[in-house]
């Protein structure tokens, strides 16, 4: 704390003091580092020596089977596979069409969260994990496409698209502050109407084919399913926490028999169970299908897991709280919305991303009631007699595929909470 | 001066507490418009219980209240009315730790009395000019020290022009160097002619501010009298030992 400097708008005045030494940092070498974190003591040594080759030794091993002997033309051939199942080809434009509006719209939305950083602190235009992040970007638009060994003008679409994403951070980013009010508003809104449309694009209407869920698959299906199940289930584990917590009895045991009754089965008994009587409990329409009665069982299982993360995110914010919003006149609806729940969302945020990842990783289960996830699709590749003993290389794609989107939930939720959390201080 | 027009009027107040407490036994207290009256007694004697039934942070079981003509009943639109006129200054201070200082005020305004956003926050910074920390206004409320945020939860208060302002000991949970800065505030609104009720143990506050003293203990009034009386010439025998215990 002692070496800040003095922020824009501080009204600590800085006594004057006589010119002080610059303050001290020790300047360490590489090796004095090294020495010293790694080699302290004799068995400090012998512990980071044996790690070190331990390391070394699966790395050499790694890389050595991934550059020469595995094969990756299983991955390189059904590319389109596992990334869209058996969408139709002639279809496939509707999503390409998508990945565009959704490139667009996320660089706009990170370029915006930079032009107006919060309140109190003066945020940095490009901060480093923004470059970093732009690198990254660069790199696997420039890399990956050619690894999968893609023709060259699916290459230049997906250079095209990376460039549209960090064009429209770079715009919102300079000029967000300038827009009208109303544009942003738009902005804003851009998400909800991005999914809905999404939806049509991929399903079918607005003079659009109707694609049969049957045909999709493959990481658009992993993404759907999951992007499904959090965005409703949030809705519904925000309603049942208040319900468990209300003073309504018969709200209250609905609520906690709800919860007890998802949170005592396992959820591939579940989706099974689903895939029988779901036609019976929901309204007519809303589960027609295999895949539409085992997402609304991946969102009311991920809903009553969110449903306790909110309730102890509830519980946290003091009673004091709702009380000073209900003095001021604040009904009871109001207080909640904007007093109680914004601080028990923000409390709520790592475990309800935690219970996120974990909906990821358990849309899995989808290939054991035959759906073609990701998982469902690789079973289907592997058991082609043309790449028969090409696990290794499935499996590993898949695993870093995972990898990826877990990470990227997880960096989104950092981000988010160091936004949000009231005490952070900018330094 | 208070004048003779009624703006609190409390008649044989009885609370008991879902455990049995017999927490208010018959209190009967009645505040002109204007006026400061402070409250003091030992923890637990119902003195916080009892203001907090004037804007239906606690319900009673036996009596009637009014504030400023409205009587307090099972009502809502009643309740909503009185707590719109009634700002409440709290011991742990509850601002809203997720708002800026400048949204902390302008919410109530916005949200309850719809008013425009920018005429509210022109009206929330010349408050915040008056209780001394204009300059804090972006901050979020974790980044000011426990007396200014006081002060800003004066200023939240006020934000909603109430007519009567309670206080439920509103230093208590402040640094020592902090509470003289929190007084001053509250000395200038009663100069301003605020109604108010103050649970309080600062005898400063009380000798020099005050209209009348009022004692409590175990749920009832033991005492009440001007506070030139009431520090030098207490008549009850508890206000006496109630007095050698904080002096």
């Amino acid at each position: 704390m002692t070496s800040l400097p003095p922020r824009p708008g501080s009204t600590t005045t800085q006594p004057l003091r006589p010119a002080s030494p610059a303050p001290r940092t020790v300047q360490r070498s590489w090796a004095g580092v090294l020495r010293q974190e790694l080699f302290a003591s004799r068995g400090d040594g012998l512990v980071s020596v044996l790690l070190i080759l331990l390391i070394l030794a699966s790395a050499v091993g790694l890389l050595r089977w991934a550059f020469g002997q595995a094969q990756w033309a299983v991955i390189q051939v059904n590319t389109t596979l596992f990334a869209v199942g058996r969408f139709p080809i002639e279809q496939q434009w509707r999503l390409w069409l998508l990945v565009v509006l959704v490139a667009a719209l996320s660089g706009t939305s990170w370029g915006l969260l930079r032009a107006f950083p919060r309140a109190d602190r003066s945020g940095e235009l490009w901060p480093f994990n923004d470059r970093l992040a732009v690198a990254l970007l660069g790199f696997l638009a420039a890399w990956l496409p050619a690894a999968l060994a893609l023709g060259f003008p699916l290459q230049l679409r997906w250079w095209a698209i990376t460039g549209l994403l960090v064009a429209m951070r770079w715009i919102a980013g300079h000029w967000g502050r300038s827009w009208p009010p109303r544009l942003l508003k738009l902005v804003s809104l851009g998400w909800p109407l991005l999914y809905l449309f999404g939806m049509v694009l991929i399903a079918g209407g607005l003079g659009m084919s109707r694609v049969s869920p049957s045909n999709w698959g493959g990481l658009l299906l992993t993404l759907l399913m999951a992007s499904f199940a959090i965005l409703l289930s949030f809705p519904i584990g925000v309603v049942v926490a208040l319900g468990r917590r209300s003073s309504l009895p018969l709200l209250r045991w609905s609520s906690v028999l709800y919860i007890e009754f998802i949170r005592g089965a396992p959820l591939i008994t579940l989706l099974f169970l689903g895939q029988n009587i779901l036609g019976y409990m929901l309204p007519g329409g809303w589960a027609p299908d295999r895949v539409w009665r085992a997402a609304w069982v991946l969102t009311f299982f991920c809903g009553a897991y969110l449903a306790e993360a909110v309730r102890a995110g509830l519980s946290a914010v003091p009673p004091g709280q709702l009380e000073a919003a209900r003095s001021l006149g604040l009904s009871m609806p109001q207080a909640l919305q904007r007093v109680v729940l914004p601080q028990a969302l923000r409390i709520a945020l790592p475990a309800a991303v935690g219970q996120f990842i974990s909906l990821l990783q358990d849309t899995t289960l989808l290939s054991l009631i035959g759906l073609l996830d990701l998982l469902g699709t690789a079973r289907t590749v592997m058991a082609n007699p043309e790449f028969l003993g090409k696990n290794a290389e499935v499996y590993l794609t898949l695993a870093v595929l995972f990898w990826c989107c877990c990470a990227a939930l997880g960096l989104g939720s950092r981000a988010l909470e160091r936004r949000l959390d009231p005490t952070h201080s900018p330094a | 001066m208070p004048s003779s027009q009624p703006m609190i009027e409390a008649r044989g107040v009885q609370k008991w507490y879902p455990n049995g407490f017999h927490a208010l036994r018959g209190v009967d207290l009645s505040v002109s418009k204007g006026e400061v009256v402070v409250i003091m007694g030992p923890s637990g004697s119902g003195k916080s219980t009892f203001i907090r039934t004037f804007n239906a942070l606690e319900e009673f079981q036996e009596g009637s209240i009014s504030v400023d003509g409205i009587a307090l009943s099972n009502d809502l639109r009643n309740i909503d009315a009185i707590r719109c006129d009634t700002g409440m200054v709290f011991q742990q201070f509850n601002l809203f730790p997720h708002l800026t200082v400048l949204e902390n005020l302008s919410l109530a305004p916005v949200v309850v009395r719809k008013r425009r956003r920018s005429e509210v926050e022109a009206q929330a910074m010349a408050l915040l000019e008056r209780v001394g920390i204009a300059e804090q206004a972006r901050k979020y409320p974790g980044q000011l020290s426990g007396g200014q945020q006081q002060r800003v939860a004066i200023a939240r208060s006020l934000c909603m022009e109430p007519r009567i302002l309670l206080f439920d000991e509103p230093t208590s949970a402040l640094d020592p160097e902090m509470v003289g800065e929190v007084l001053e505030v509250m000395r200038n609104l009663a100069a301003d002619g605020m109604t108010m009720v103050v649970v309080t143990h600062e005898m400063g506050f009380a000798r020099e501010v005050a209209h009348r003293v009022v004692l409590m203990s175990e749920g009832q009034i033991v005492e009440e009298a001007p506070p030139e009386t009431f520090f030098t010439n207490p008549q009850h025998e508890r206000s006496r030992q109630f007095l050698a215990q904080i002096l």
